[in-house]
């Protein structure tokens, strides 16, 4: 990248090391940047040094949080009987955009993938333990994805919680409202009929 | 270039973009493939859980051939392995045995045999009741089908004929000795271990699988670990979750 202005060619190098983008976007983004005001990319800069500086992982839940114990853990409106264990932060955001759930969450942060050489040591299940020994959860929802890594993480854990006593659950896997049973594949079928309810 | 179709078993995804997924296949006709999946990330992707690790299917794909990624059409299911997920110690074997064909094959080398063997020890695995003796199976074809069968009649280092006491497995075979110490990462073995892995490899995959191994169930599945780690260059990592899983249920005889 000789034939750019270091400043230039830093940026393009920076940028290319965020997931999905490549040296042609890269390029793109750094000469978009130079056609904004002054304010914005202050503004863009600040932000990303704020976030780096000033969020942590909660101590108590994992999530990510500007405090220590996040709002989610702090709040003691929310049921702290049932704990919903997830895999990433954003799991969590997509859980409370629902409105249904009033409980505490747990993040483990990832989910097992053997292929990856990712075993519970890697996840936060011990603190998850550590939480559970308190004796203040009577239910775990595993809301881990339901794919070969969240279904292998959330029967790790099922066998692990088992000897506590506590309700284990598991959250729905099937159709999303608004699909088509015809374009249903058979594993998303099963898991649908396996996972039916009674109506009326 | 073109339109193309195989049957393929998915070896591996990772997400590309906003809702996109490269995805590893060992297919019949092209052996191991990527491809990219469009919007396959999306709830209501077309793709629905064809996609997951482990699902063989019916692959149709576009070769743009202007890139070593291959644009995913279709993948429709043909059997889902979804017994593999309702077991760790299955789960684990499976990872083990797609890492040792995702690690020890390139791209676009088309290998029937090992097609074959990997839906074979797929689908027993589903049912078996000791995952390892499938992986152990899975392992000694394996080496076979790639061409890195170990040579059990001789020492591999200085051609003294066996059976000699205190053999060793290295890199090429058996090895007697003072071979296995001059060469230094052969692994002991027993001679009902030496025997084992001979009957494993003469007789039908069928026998194979009903041959009880016992205690040597164990020993192999540790050679055979030590042994794909050596051609892969570094230890699987699919090694590491089955020891940690195994922690929780501890199956005797499983690989270390």
């Amino acid at each position: 990248m000789a034939y750019y202005p270091e400043p230039v060619a830093r940026l393009i190098e920076a940028l290319q090391r965020l997931p999905g983008v490549g040296p042609k976007t890269a390029q793109r983004m750094t000469f978009f940047l130079l056609k904004r005001p002054v304010e914005e990319v202050r503004e863009l800069a600040e932000s990303l040094v704020a976030v780096k500086e000033r969020i942590v992982y909660c101590g108590t839940c994992f999530n990510v949080t500007d405090q220590d114990p996040c709002r989610l853990c702090a709040d003691p409106a929310r049921d702290a009987r049932v704990l919903c264990v997830v895999e990433e932060p954003n799991d969590l955001l997509a859980m409370e955009r629902t409105g249904e759930f009033r409980g505490r969450y747990h993040v483990l942060l990832g989910a097992l993938s053997p292929l990856d050489g990712i075993g519970p040591d890697d996840l936060k299940v011990r603190e998850l333990l550590l939480r559970l020994e308190q004796g203040e959860t009577a239910e775990v929802i595993l809301a881990t994805n339901p794919n070969v890594e969240g279904e292998a993480t959330a029967l790790y854990l099922a066998k692990l919680l088992r000897p506590l006593g506590l309700r284990v659950t598991r959250i729905a896997r099937g159709l999303p409202v608004g699909g088509d049973l015809e374009y249903a594949d058979q594993v998303t079928l099963s898991k649908a009929l396996e996972g039916r309810r009674e109506i009326g | 270039m073109g339109l193309g179709r195989s049957a393929a078993v998915v070896i591996g995804s990772f997400p590309i973009g906003e809702s996109d997924l490269v995805v590893s296949f060992y297919s019949r006709e092209h052996g191991k493939i990527r491809g990219v999946a469009k919007a396959a990330r999306r709830a209501r992707s077309r793709f629905g859980g064809a996609l997951e690790l482990f699902t063989l299917g019916e692959l149709v794909f576009f070769d743009t051939g202007r890139s070593d990624l291959l644009r995913i059409d279709h993948f429709d299911i043909v059997r889902p392995f979804g017994g593999l997920r309702e077991d760790l110690e299955a789960l684990g074997q499976a990872a083990w045995i797609v890492e040792c064909v995702t690690r020890l094959t390139a791209d676009h080398d088309r290998h029937v045999a090992l097609y074959a063997l990997l839906v074979r020890s797929l689908r027993a695995l589903e049912t078996a009741d000791r995952p390892v003796h499938v992986a152990v199976c899975f392992g000694v074809r394996c080496l076979e089908v790639l061409g890195h069968r170990p040579r059990l009649d001789v020492c591999g280092g200085c051609g003294r004929a066996y059976p000699f006491a205190r053999p060793a497995l290295g890199a090429g075979g058996v090895l007697c000795e003072r071979c296995a110490r001059e060469a230094g990462d052969a692994t002991p073995i027993s001679p009902g271990g030496v025997a084992a892995l001979e009957r494993l490899r003469a007789t039908s995959w069928e026998e194979a699988l009903a041959s009880p191994l016992g205690r040597l169930e164990g020993e192999l599945a540790a050679l055979l670990e030590a042994h794909m780690s050596g051609l892969i260059g570094q230890p699987t990592r699919t090694g590491r979750f089955v020891r940690e899983v195994r922690r929780l249920s501890p199956a005797p005889g499983g690989r270390p």
